[in-house]
């Protein structure tokens, strides 16, 4: 049984004077352990499939499974990292690091979540802002912030958008290698929206490429590179340059319908 | 947000002493040339806050204090309460609102004389129409923070599993704080207001009670004396109320 499946889903949004189809009816399933990741121009329903797979948003018709069983309200199965760092401003870092920790579910004691927090932040090279509070940190620093409160409470299933968009190529490739070896560590499922195909490439079993809005699924490619893979280098390997030119492909045309979205 | 300046000697404070001495000076001076009858003089004053201060003002300044800070703390906390749950519940909202808002529409001291006839002399009445003042506006407040309490926040806590008993505590009551101290803050001077209103109609004890004692005897400096403390009890309820904030709201002013 697929972790998360997609059957016929479309998403129209109703504004005040019209209808605007985000999402044509697509099917997708992921395996439980599997990465995906999805790539598509701006607008072209990714975000919608997360929101969807979270239990956020309804779809229009179809249906999205999880483990089977249709989602109904939120999917509490899954960690959400939205596009918007959805930190809690009156929280310090490490205390919005902590937040789901402190939640009856859990109930996890002060002293060790302390050292699960502390670990954390270390993690994502945040040590010296434990105290600071989101509107002290920088962009980069608060999508970190967000990503570590996401991975603490270690959810079967992460659903990822754009989670690196703000940080310079250094950190950026530092963060992906810490998400590649705590998702495989945790045996996590992941689905990831990005718009760089390098990162799609670098950390996916299966890449999806979406049509500009209303989106459709255009191309599927598998990468067939065992993980963990070097992420500071496999973007020098020549499958890593194929794929990539293949991929490119598939997106070029579509970024070009996109843009004027 | 604006960085408060830091406090050093500088000749703004200087103006500031020299327009206050002229004003007394000036009110001393016309008190003096006219016999002072309505305008009394700062001198007496001075000298009747002196007296009082030796012994028979504490009580009544307790009493007025007593009334508004249990009105405060009763007013605000049936306010945030319901701010609360009629923000989160729009069906509880659509029934309750339009009465609370009919009920609001009371000019509120108005109903003062009717406390006094329900609850006597003492301080109950007055604590009641403080209450009622406070309860509105905090729960108008409260009520316009609940609502607005950003969807995503919640839904982050939901997605980890909270209840919905944790989804208020993490992330309702938290997010409306700011509105909350917003309305503990005009809810002040009014609490002052309510209480003293209550007892300038009816009372044995209290700065309304001594105000409203004064004026029927016509002895202006014991008015003009009472009105002084009031001043400066308003001022430290509102200097306590920007301390309050400062500490609540800690996480507002880090950015700086």
């Amino acid at each position: 049984m697929p972790r998360v499946e997609l059957a016929n889903v479309n998403k129209t949004f109703v504004t005040r004077d019209r209808e605007v189809q985000a999402l044509q009816p697509t099917d997708l399933t992921v395996e439980a352990q599997e990465f995906v990741a999805l790539v598509g121009p701006s607008g072209c329903g990714k975000s919608t499939i997360l929101n969807m797979i979270a239990g956020l948003l309804q779809p229009s018709g179809g249906v999205v499974r999880y483990d089977g069983a249709p989602v109904e309200g939120v999917n509490r199965q899954v960690g959400y990292m939205t596009q918007k760092d959805t930190l809690l401003p009156w929280r310090s870092a490490a205390d919005n690091i902590r937040i789901s920790l402190e939640l009856k579910c859990r109930a996890v004691p002060r002293r060790a979540s302390d050292a699960r927090v502390a670990q954390m932040i270390d993690l994502v090279g945040l040590g010296g802002f434990e105290r600071h509070y989101p509107a002290e940190l920088s962009g980069g620093m608060r999508k970190r912030v967000a990503l570590a409160r996401t991975l603490i409470y270690e959810p079967e299933t992460l659903l990822m958008d754009e989670p690196f968009g703000a940080l310079d190529a250094q950190l950026k490739l530092l963060m992906l290698d810490q998400l590649q070896e705590l998702t495989q560590q945790r045996r996590m499922t992941v689905v990831f929206v990005t718009h760089d195909l390098g990162e799609a490439i670098t950390l996916a079993d299966r890449v999806v490429v979406f049509s500009a809005r209303p989106g459709r699924i255009r191309a599927i490619r598998p990468v067939n590179m065992p993980r963990p893979r070097d992420v500071f280098r496999i973007r020098f390997t020549e499958e890593f340059a194929h794929l990539h030119e293949a991929l490119w492909d598939e997106l070029k045309d579509e970024v070009a319908r996109g843009t004027d979205v | 947000m604006v960085s408060r300046m830091k406090r050093q000697f500088d000749p703004i404070l200087l103006w500031q002493i020299a327009v206050g001495v002229l004003l007394l000076g000036g009110w001393e001076l016309v008190g003096w040339l006219s016999g002072g009858v309505w305008t009394s003089r700062p001198t007496l004053i001075a000298a009747k806050l002196a007296q009082w201060f030796q012994g028979s003002i504490y009580i009544n300044i307790a009493t007025t204090l007593t009334e508004v800070i249990t009105g405060l703390l009763l007013g605000s906390a049936a306010g945030v309460l319901a701010g609360l749950v009629l923000g989160r519940s729009p069906v509880a909202a659509g029934i309750m609102r339009p009465i609370i808002v009919a009920f609001y529409s009371i000019p509120l001291v108005a109903l003062a004389p009717l406390f006094i006839m329900f609850f006597g002399l003492d301080m109950l009445p007055k604590i009641v129409l403080t209450t009622i003042v406070v309860f509105f506006l905090l729960f108008f407040n409260t009520f316009a923070g609940a609502t607005s309490v950003d969807d995503d926040l919640i839904a982050q806590v939901e997605l980890m599993g909270s209840t919905g008993v944790e989804k208020f505590r993490k992330v309702v009551a938290p997010a409306c704080m700011v509105w909350i101290i917003g309305g503990i803050r005009t809810a002040l001077p009014y609490a002052l207001v309510a209480a003293t209103t209550g007892e300038m109609l009816a009372a044995r004890r209290g700065l309304g009670f001594l105000l409203s004692d004064a004026a029927s005897q016509f002895d202006m400096t014991s008015l003009y004396s009472a009105l002084f403390i009031l001043m400066l009890l308003g001022l430290a309820v509102a200097e306590a109320a920007n301390w309050g904030e400062r500490y609540l709201l800690r996480w507002r002013h880090a950015a700086g």
